[in-house]
């Protein structure tokens, strides 16, 4: 699936980086590479959605990311 | 005969206590004593004597305060050794009294520094349940990151888990978020460092299932919950959560309930109407989180599933326990909000319940949802049963229940632990006494639901069964004894003691008296309990009688009297069930 969106830390625990998708959406990312772990306004992002994890975090679906494209 | 038993043992258990009791009045903590110097004395010698202990002792006596100079009372600094020292040097006889300055403390206040940061422990009422228990004998196992031992962990009792992960014995944090989760369940608190946590003297079982990132299978998470039930655990903390509904959790969830393991998980973080897995599966308390206000918190899960709220803070209060910092391994006081920090707040309030004796997990939660305090206006279902009371839900468990503390309290409450009552007491035939009491007290507890615990209860209950019956040994010279004996008779002796007997009045030991005090008093808002109380003292009097010295006048052979005895016994607590029933119907 491809999401389109901005990453933003979500202060649970010492934190955990969203992609939050222009319908609201928000979505944990899991083990997200370097270059995601930073704010950035918007990003398109392809993954899968993992309904086999739970986390601490438990904002959301949990998105694994398969290749990605800052887009500002 | 298994009650007799018991019966026995708790007289024995009874008895042993009292006979290692130390006084409050020797107890406490102190760092300096108290000189109190005759006023009589010129201030002369009272500079001699300082100038004395300084020389002895080493070290300088002063003034409590600019107030103690008319007293002249002095304060010097010292423990048990000195104070002894003190007491039997010839400073005894210039001085008042010499003796340890206590400190006092209010009542299970823990001396962690940062425990007034903890608006989450008030707002839960921890305090009054500590008074009770704290958590000693039950385990709670941390299905979470793992849990790092930092030094506000370390007198923690733990118990071996297991990482899932790694696949290792040691479970270990790599992440900081399991390791406050246990701290909130059983910081060790009262160890002058740090904050506190809830249920402090149960022990914790860390299992690792999510990694550093924060996340992890549910494989894992099943064969950890399995892990945990077969080690007798008695509740499970799951601060995680995910979508995905899994026939292999929830297997592992009902095998975990039906082996009596209360299983508690965060509502989840989404702001949504719906709890999330494995908090919406049946057999798991889901916990919404609250703010500092008691309002739901901005980003807490709600409506479908939620059985409770409890602190889970927010941006501008969060919850502090004591972490590692996973950036640098190094322990850490960090504040965390989130569901994940609810849930580890019902799960120590859970293990304070089961430590209070209740055991299966559908009657802890019922204690727990009916202690909560409600939320009058909740259309959306917020917060559940309401807000999480542990002071309350402690004391629900309680009810019903005979404790050894309950028990004491109620001993001491009635003067029944000032050494002179057993002392003089000697004087009459001790044991039937102290069994009339307990039995009093026993079958009171019989009743416990639907009597107040008063002062015209605890009097009936004393007056029917053994009467201050110290009274009956006390002769003064000059003095008739009969109004001795009279004071110290229990309403059945009031027919034989006064004139000098030990045989037991028909009249007196029987109903009559307190069904005549039940019919006159049960209008009366107050003394009709001491009308129930003395029905029950009564009973226990003669029931112990009949068991013990069955006389009773003109009935002749001891079987007649025994049956009378027994018969009079039951009629006794009968009219106190009923009368205590009559009660209860009209609330």
């Amino acid at each position: 699936m491809q999401v389109i969106g901005k990453i933003e830390k979500k202060g649970f625990g010492f934190g955990t980086w969203a992609l939050v998708a222009e319908d609201g959406t928000i979505y944990e990312l899991k083990d997200p590479p370097q270059e995601l772990r930073q704010a950035i306004a918007k990003v398109q992002i392809e993954g899968q959605i993992n309904e086999d994890v739970m986390t601490i975090a438990m904002i959301g679906p949990v998105l694994e990311v398969e290749s990605f494209q800052i887009l500002s | 005969m298994k009650k007799f038993l018991l019966l026995c043992l708790f007289i024995f258990g009874l008895v042993f206590a009292l006979s290692n009791f130390q006084g409050l009045a020797s107890q406490g903590d102190f760092k300096s004593i108290i000189l109190d110097f005759r006023e009589d004395i010129p201030n002369s010698k009272i500079k001699e004597e300082i100038r004395t202990i300084a020389q002895q002792y080493n070290r300088q006596a002063t003034l409590n305060s600019i107030f103690s100079i008319e007293d002249n009372v002095y304060i010097v600094e010292g423990d048990r050794k000195v104070l002894d020292a003190l007491q039997h040097s010839p400073l005894r006889k210039d001085t008042e009294y010499i003796e340890p300055n206590y400190i006092y403390h209010q009542l299970e206040v823990p001396n962690d520094p940062e425990y007034s940061k903890q608006w989450n422990l008030h707002t839960i009422n921890v305090e009054q349940a500590w008074d009770e228990t704290k958590g000693d004998g039950v385990t709670v196992a941390v299905i979470d990151t793992g849990v790092t031992k930092v030094p506000d962990l370390k007198l923690t009792k733990f118990v071996r888990g297991y990482d899932f992960v790694n696949d290792r014995v040691s479970a270990n944090d790599d992440n900081g978020h399991g390791t406050h989760v246990a701290g909130t369940i059983a910081q060790s608190t009262n160890n002058g460092y740090g904050v506190a946590g809830i249920a402090y003297e149960a022990k914790v079982m860390p299992l690792k299932v999510l990694a550093a990132g924060g996340g992890g299978t549910i494989a894992d998470i099943a064969e950890a919950i399995k892990f945990a039930a077969d080690r007798d655990v008695d509740v499970i903390n799951m601060s995680l959560g995910g979508a995905g509904e899994s026939h292999l959790m929830k297997e592992a969830i009902d095998y975990a309930y039906n082996k009596d393991v209360v299983i508690i998980a965060a509502a989840g973080n989404e702001n949504r109407n719906a709890a999330s897995y494995p908090a919406r599966y049946p057999h798991v308390i889901s916990v919404a989180a609250t703010d500092a206000a008691g309002e739901k918190a901005p980003y807490s899960n709600y409506g479908a599933g939620v059985d409770i709220s409890a602190p889970g803070g927010s941006e501008t209060a969060k919850i502090i326990q004591n972490t590692i910092d996973p950036s640098t391994g190094e322990s850490t006081f960090v504040g965390f909000q989130g569901t994940s920090m609810a849930a580890p707040h019902v799960a120590g309030v859970a293990a304070l319940v089961k430590a209070s004796g209740v055991s299966e997990p559908e009657q802890v939660l019922d204690v727990l949802k009916r202690s909560a305090r409600r939320v009058q206006e909740d259309p959306l279902n917020h917060f559940g049963a309401g807000h999480l009371n542990a002071a309350e839900a402690v004391k629900l468990a309680l009810k019903g229940q005979i404790t050894f503390r309950d028990f004491f309290r109620w001993l001491r409450d009635s003067g029944y632990l000032n050494p002179r009552f057993w002392i003089d007491g000697g004087a009459v035939a001790l044991l039937p006494k102290i069994l009339m009491v307990v039995g009093s007290y026993l079958l009171a507890w019989f009743l416990r639901n639907y009597l107040p615990v008063s002062f015209g209860l605890h009097s009936g209950l004393i007056l029917g069964s053994s009467g201050l019956f110290f009274l009956q040994g006390l002769y003064v010279f000059d003095l008739p004894q009969w109004p001795f004996r009279l004071l110290g008779s229990s309403i059945p002796e009031l027919g034989n003691v006064p004139a000098g007997s030990t045989i037991l009045n028909p009249f007196t030991a029987s109903i009559l008296i307190p069904l005549l005090l039940v019919i006159l008093l049960v209008g009366h808002k107050t003394l009709k309990w001491f009308a129930i109380g003395s029905a029950l003292g009564v009973s226990a009097c003669l029931a112990v009688s009949a068991a013990i010295d069955p006389a009773v006048m003109g009935l002749g052979t001891e079987l007649v009297s025994r049956s009378f005895l027994v018969i009079n016994a039951l009629l006794c607590f009968g009219l106190a069930y009923l009368a205590s029933q009559g009660e209860k119907q009209k609330a």
